[in-house]
């Protein structure tokens, strides 16, 4: 057999340098595209004899020497790729493939032939990956080549998932850099087909949690992408219908079941979890946590050491941690000692410059919702985040003011902030001679302890003369009656100074704005020595050169 | 009343004195000559008639069984009918249904399966509405609008077009004169309106008929009251009048033409009469009786010319008494109360009140006008004196010197003194907002001030060269280089042509003759042409600043005052040039200004009231600085610089207003914390803030500086990315340390004084920081003077926070008056009718009123239909009835014919029979 396989291997050449010779070269162009043509026929050839008996099994050997090719000739070597896939695929169909034990040991060394041709091809296929064009073409074929194999090469009828080959494809998509290719897998296969998703979070948490070999880092990264990227968790076992290869007779199958699918993508998570992620790997599970990623957990407590580390961990992945802690007590009844005290905590200096400011404030208000929380407790909210405001950016400004007012009007309690009137003489007469302290702990750690209560708002106050004029106005509402239900949050959320400028630009000058009457005698330069003239602020602190 | 009918009948007969006893032929004669003299007492008699026998017949009203309502039980005012019960009148009612019906459905039934005829189209004739009268007038209007190419209803002026007019065989129909009597009974005289009075012929030949017919009946028709005028006529009247009067007015412009045509021609002798005789005049006036020829002019020719004479006295305008001149006291004060004025509009506008009818609110929705700002309003240091710092009004220094409102300034910029003190009426109209109804005026002074400010413009450039006087001619240069003219640069493109070769401290001087050379009173177009030169010119002052030079500060700051002169006549082109300037620099480069945007945003500072609530231009532009100042975090020196540039400007666009710019503090502080030598402790709190802490670029803080002179900080400073020497870094930071300081020590003057409500809190961490600046480690890598600075900055907030700390209050936000709860009690209805509905929901209360109609209109229709069936099935039965009858008739006189021909056959026979009986006998 091996002499064959070299005697067929060698026609084609001979069949190149005979087309090359006779060929003149004045007519080179067009002897190239005959050559091609000459190539595409003999593979023609090739396929149809293979197909139509089996004396010519050796010219597979030759297709995939071909297709091998790919650097020399491209085009001949996508052909070659193609027709082997179509040759297998009717090898497969037609059961040449199977092990029986009534064949005949040169059938069986047939067979044994054959599929070590297949291995070959398939490791064909997994090495074009990383190409751009036959890369997706590559895909395509190797998952024909799989469904084949899973529903033909079954032993006993049961047919079985070949794991193997997809293993041996996840990898090779791991470890390509086309990351085209990876969104194609997931697209086509992943998103559409429920066992291959099944397999493909079962071979990822293989590849992840090979001991043996360390996986390269951006194998790593890849694997994360693919995760972050499977979403659609199904809702019921009956939503389980979408198979690529036959499913398996017996109901009782692990893909029937949805726990098991669940189970099986919490496993991935976890070993991907276990390899340790760096800190932006965190932001980005975290910011899709109580979305996509716990709801696939059978167990969502195996979250919970993940998630408290993070909410711990301060700063950004704090805020982030926030929303998945919130995941867990709400659905998982977890009880998180000192919650309000670790969420106090968070309002720090920067929360309100933060990228995350509106996410934050979203859930700051679902979670001091209740009216039944302590007004002591919300009152050293609102005070710390008045204090944070004076500091802050119009557009963080403009979103907590909104809020605060629909807080008062859920604890009145707290209203004693914006309306304090001493009652007794004493109180006065201390006031008038002393002034006020306020009795507000700005580093009390325990929003209990803080007395913000027993406080004023008188940073508010201060911004009600903001130089935005919007941000005032929107200042003055708490010392406006109380006269609205409440203010909808999210219309004061998400403003920035870029969306605040285009609000002013977008409008156009229609009326004469008033100028100033008086043109000022010094802009740039500096009084006349002598003169009664101030110099103006400006002049004043900076150097424009001259006197 | 008792007895029989017919003694009822009787007596009521009596009662009103229709019958009485019999009279005599005398009587009788006598009664009938009253009646002819008295009408009414007919008309009273056959009322009395129709009473009486309303009276008699009670199956003529339906009435309540019950008889007439109470009273409480419906609100509806009780008419005569309804007091007494009567709902309807189904006999009248029936009768007139069955008349209506006799004249459509019958005419109709009749009408059916039956094709062809003639249809009569004639306008209303089927139209049982209209009156006869009206239908003649239609039809008329009709056919002269069918005559009429135009066919305009409203067409007034051919309508005396001949051949229009109702004519018999071609021939139109006159009326006799005698005819035209009767006419004016009816309508005005001074109304000759044909249409109107072809109508009336109609009428008229209709009521001649009628006289005709009646000729000897009673006379009193004539006499009816005076018809009601219809709309149409009363229209047409107008119309005629309109008319009449517009062709007076023609009548006496010819006239008028035609005396002007004689007058002209009579002129020239006219002329030569008036500059030979000056002095002869009053003689001729004496000696018109003796001497009819004077001067080979005959007399009436000279009354007539003396006549015009002293027409054109009167006529002419007389002197008017000139403005007192002021005296010099007099016009300070009334520029101290323009000014005050302008400083009040200033302040309502600060708050964000309206003025007047001010744009600022209606630009900004949310920012409605509020009162009570907590701050009192801040006195205008610059422009009116200290006093009302205090709320004090004026005190003593009523009137400022001429000095301080700035007359008499030796500035070389000469626009400025017109602007200011002459052409003050410019400024003020313009400041005031109802542009709208003063624009006439406005147009007035404006040119007036234009005049005044080129006229400066002019004299300041004649005075140096004579070839100024005409501009357009001229070419040359001055000893700068300069030319005298230039065209108008509208984009910036022409301008960099324009301006090329020119050295840039000569510009102003270029600018001030393109303005002078483009005033808008030379050329109509020139008003377009300098408000795109404005544009061009902001453009230019960024170009400018982008390419700075330190000896450029004072062209650019002459530049600038160009722009706002000019931005007072063109205020709309100059905004936007600065809006697309700002919204430019955010697009492009939001976190990278460079100078040329510094240079802007001063401008803007100073070219608008930045106190104000909202501003077109200063709100983007404090966005933009504040925008900086709060995201920028600063990687070299440069960005230090720049962000203390821009802080002093937030400071010094808030000078007037005091408003809080939480970004100045946090970059303040920021820098002051990166600039330290020594890192402050990671707690934040430590430093008493809450603002957030920016870990500075390696490199950047001050090491060892200890030997450093502190310098101001320039523009070249601001330029990023320049590679200094550790000297100069050194120098940089500690000019950039003492800047910052000085901006906090500003900051906490101009907000100090319990002017912001939470001083304490805002400067506290200021406080701490400057404290922490002078530690032991921060302040031996400073240089001494420097360190001694920030120290008494230190002192001077710590005595600001104490300051705030005791005059701090409880806040009482809300001493509002107490809402009233909503009450549910029913509103009580004063004049409550039950049939009425009280729905509180309009658009419900319109549905319901809608379906009642519908169901009534339904209900009147079915029954109309029913009575309609019921008509036509009469109608049926009584033709059937007629047909059959004539049938019988028709039949039985058949029958009889046949009958009387057999008998009389039979008679013959029996005749016959008879005499052959005889004969056989």
């Amino acid at each position: 057999m091996p002499a064959a396989v070299g005697g067929a291997a060698a026609k084609p050449i001979d069949k190149r340098k005979r087309g090359e010779k006779g060929e003149k070269s004045k007519k080179r162009r067009k002897s190239e595209t005959e050559q091609e043509v000459d190539q595409q026929s003999q593979i023609t050839t090739l396929e149809t004899e293979i197909l139509e008996s089996r004396k010519h099994y050796n010219n597979i050997a030759r297709l995939i020497e071909l297709a091998q090719s790919y650097d020399e000739d491209a085009e001949t070597a996508q052909s070659a790729v193609e027709s082997l896939c179509r040759v297998f695929l009717h090898l497969l169909a037609s059961g040449n493939l199977v092990k029986r034990r009534d064949l005949s040991e040169k059938d069986a060394t047939v067979v044994a032939w054959l599929r070590e041709r297949l291995a070959e091809y398939k490791d064909l296929l997994l090495s074009l990956f990383p190409r751009k064009q036959a890369g997706l073409k590559a895909l395509v074929l190797a998952m024909a080549i799989l469904k084949a194999e899973g529903q033909h090469l079954g032993a006993h009828e049961e047919s079985a998932f070949p794991k193997l080959f997809l293993t041996d494809i996840v990898r090779a998509l791991m470890d390509s850099k086309a990351e085209r290719l990876r969104n194609e897998f997931l697209e086509k296969f992943v998103d559409e087909y429920h066992d291959i998703r099944f397999y493909t979070f079962q071979s990822i948490r293989d590849l992840l949690s090979e001991p043996a070999k360390a996986l390269s880092e951006s194998a790593v990264d890849n694997a994360f992408d693919m995760l972050i990227a499977i979403e659609d968790m199904p809702d019921s076992s009956d939503d389980l219908v979408e198979f690529y290869i036959d499913p398996p007779k017996s109901k009782k199958h692990q893909l029937f079941s949805i726990s098991q699918h669940k189970k099986q993508a919490q496993e991935a998570w976890l070993a991907l979890f276990r390899l340790g992620l760096n800190r932006e790997q965190r932001k980005k599970v975290l910011e899709i946590m109580a979305d996509s990623i716990a709801p696939w957990f059978t167990k969502p407590e195996l979250l919970m050491d993940f998630l408290t580390d993070c909410y711990n961990a301060g700063g950004s992945i704090s805020l982030l941690a926030l929303s998945g802690v919130f995941y867990l007590i709400q659905e998982r009844n977890l009880d998180y000692p000192a919650f309000f005290t670790k969420l106090y905590s968070l309002l720090d200096a920067d929360i309100l410059h933060s990228k995350y400011r509106s996410r934050f404030l979203r859930l700051l208000d679902t979670f001091l919702a209740s009216s039944h929380l302590p007004a002591v407790l919300v009152a050293s909210f609102i005070k710390r985040l008045a204090r944070l405001a004076l500091n802050a950016p119009p557009g963080a400004i403009v979103a907590i003011i909104p809020w605060f007012y629909n807080l008062f009007k859920k604890h009145p309690l707290c209203t004693f902030m914006m309306h304090r009137v001493p009652r007794t003489k004493d109180e006065k007469d201390r006031l008038e001679s002393e002034g006020l302290a306020d009795p507000f702990l700005p580093d009390e750690e325990d929003p209990m302890e803080t007395h913000a209560i027993d406080s004023c708002l008188w940073e508010i106050v201060q911004l009600q003369s903001h130089y935005h004029p919007n941000v005032a106005t929107i200042a003055k509402i708490i010392s406006e009656q109380f006269t609205k239900q409440s203010y909808n949050q999210e219309d004061f959320l998400d403003h920035s100074y870029g969306s605040l400028l285009e609000a002013e630009m977008s409008k156009d000058v229609k009326k004469a704005p008033v100028v100033e009457y008086m043109i000022p005698k010094r802009i740039f330069s500096k009084a006349e020595t002598g003169s009664d003239e101030k110099d103006n602020l400006l002049v004043s602190l900076w150097d424009f050169g001259g006197s | 009343m008792a007895g029989s009918q017919l003694k009822r009948l009787k007596s009521s007969l009596r009662e009103q004195g229709i019958i009485g006893p019999q009279q005599s032929k005398k009587q009788k004669r006598k009664n009938a000559e009253d009646q002819k003299a008295k009408p009414e007492k007919r008309i009273q008699r056959s009322e009395a008639l129709e009473t009486i026998r309303e009276q008699f017949n009670p199956f003529q009203f339906k009435t309540n069984a019950r008889g007439p309502k109470f009273e409480v039980t419906t609100n509806r005012p009780a008419n005569d009918r309804a007091a007494r019960g009567i709902n309807g009148r189904p006999g009248l009612s029936k009768a007139v249904g069955e008349q209506r019906r006799r004249e459509t459905l019958l005419v109709e039934m009749q009408r059916r399966n039956k094709v062809g005829g003639i249809v009569d189209r004639r306008f209303g004739e089927n139209d049982p509405t209209m009156s006869l009268e009206e239908k003649m007038v239609e039809r008329f209007a009709n056919e002269k609008l069918r005559g009429h190419k135009k066919s305009n209803i409203f067409d007034l002026e051919d309508d005396d077009e001949p051949g229009v007019g109702l004519t018999h065989m071609g021939k139109s129909l006159e009326f006799d004169e005698d005819e035209e009597k009767p006419r004016d009974d009816f309508e005005g005289e001074e109304v000759p309106s044909d249409g109107e009075s072809d109508g009336s012929h109609a009428e008229r030949r209709m009521l001649k008929r009628l006289r005709l017919s009646e000729a000897d009946g009673e006379t009193g028709e004539e006499d009816q009251p005076e018809r009601k005028k219809t709309k149409k006529e009363i229209y047409e009247e107008i119309i005629a009048k309109s008319k009449h009067h517009k062709y007076e007015r023609q009548a006496a412009k010819e006239e008028d033409d035609d005396l002007r045509a004689e007058l002209d021609k009579a002129l020239p002798e006219l002329q030569a009469l008036l500059f030979q005789r000056q002095k002869p005049q009053p003689k001729a006036n004496e000696g018109q009786a003796p001497v009819l020829k004077v001067a080979g002019m005959d007399k009436t020719a000279l009354d007539k010319d003396y006549d015009i004479r002293v027409k054109q006295l009167a006529a002419d305008k007389r002197a008017q008494p000139a403005e007192r001149t002021k005296t010099d006291e007099e016009k300070a004060e009334e520029e101290a109360q323009r000014l005050k004025e302008l400083e009040e509009k200033r302040l309502r506008r600060m708050r964000g009140e309206v003025v007047d009818d001010s744009d600022d609110e209606d630009e900004d929705g949310d920012a409605k006008a509020k009162k009570g700002r907590a701050q009192s309003p801040g006195p205008d240091v610059d422009m009116i004196d200290e006093d009302d710092e205090y709320g004090l009004g004026k005190g003593i220094r009523m009137r400022p010197t001429a000095t301080e409102l700035g007359f008499d300034d030796e500035d070389d910029f000469e626009i400025d003194d017109d602007l200011v003190a002459s052409g003050s009426d410019l400024d003020l109209d313009e400041d005031d907002e109802d542009e709208e109804s003063e624009a006439e005026s406005e147009e007035d002074d404006d040119d007036d001030d234009d005049d005044e400010f080129t006229k400066g413009l002019l004299t300041e450039a004649e005075r140096k060269e004579a070839i100024f006087q005409a501009p357009s001619k001229t070419e040359g240069n001055d000893a700068d280089g300069i030319p005298y003219t230039f065209p108008c640069p509208e984009t910036h493109a022409d301008m960099l042509v324009v301006f090329n070769g020119i050295e840039v401290t000569k510009l102003p001087v270029a600018v001030q003759r393109i303005r002078a050379l483009h005033h808008p009173k030379l050329d109509s177009g020139n008003k377009e042409r300098l408000g795109k030169f404005s544009q061009a010119l902001v453009h230019h002052i960024a170009y400018l600043g982008e390419r700075f030079e330190p000896h450029w500060f004072p062209t650019l700051e002459s530049l600038i005052r160009h722009v706002h002169s000019l931005a007072k006549t063109f205020p709309i082109e100059v905004a936007k040039a600065y809006r697309t300037h700002v919204e430019e620099m955010e697009k492009d480069r939001p976190l990278a200004l460079n100078v040329g945007d510094l240079v802007i945003l001063t401008a803007v500072g100073t070219t608008f009231p930045t106190s104000d609530h909202f501003h077109q231009v200063v709100t983007p532009a404090m966005l933009s600085v504040s925008r900086f100042l709060g995201q920028k975090i600063p990687q070299d020196l440069g960005d230090f610089a720049t962000g203390t540039y821009l802080s002093i400007l937030a400071l010094q666009y808030q000078q007037l207003s005091k408003r809080y710019v939480p970004e100045l503090m946090n970059f303040c502080l920021n820098t002051l914390c990166a600039l330290a030598h020594e890192k402050p402790a990671a707690n934040a709190t430590n430093l008493g803030g809450f603002f957030p802490v920016h870990e500075p670029p390696a490199g950047i803080r001050i090491d060892g500086a200890g030997k450093t002179a502190v310098r101001k900080l320039n523009c070249t400073d601001c330029q990023p990315g320049r590679d200094l020497s550790f000297r100069e870094a050194n120098g940089l930071k500690v000019a950039i340390i003492s800047t910052t300081t000085a901006i906090l020590k500003a900051a906490a003057e101009l907000w100090g004084g319990s002017k912001v409500a939470a001083f304490y809190e805002t400067f506290l961490p200021a406080q701490k920081v400057l404290e922490f600046m002078t530690s032991k480690t921060n302040s031996q890598h400073l240089p001494s003077e420097l360190v001694t600075a920030v120290r008494e900055a230190e002192v001077g907030v710590a005595r600001l926070l104490k300051l705030a700390e005791v005059s701090r209050r409880p806040l009482e936000l809300h001493h509002h008056k107490p809402l009233a709860i909503k009450t549910f009690v029913p509103k009580f209805e004063d004049s409550f009718d039950p049939d009425k509905h009280y729905d509180p929901d309009r658009d419900r209360a319109e549905l319901a009123k809608l379906k009642a109609e519908h169901k009534r209109e339904r209900k009147g229709a079915l029954r109309e239909l029913r009575k309609d069936a019921q008509f036509m099935a009469r109608e049926k039965l009584r033709v059937k009835k007629v047909k059959d009858e004539a049938y019988e008739k028709k039949y039985k006189r058949l029958v009889a014919e046949i009958q009387g021909e057999e008998g009389r056959e039979a008679n013959a026979y029996a005749r016959e029979k008879a005499l052959r009986q005889k004969k056989r006998r």
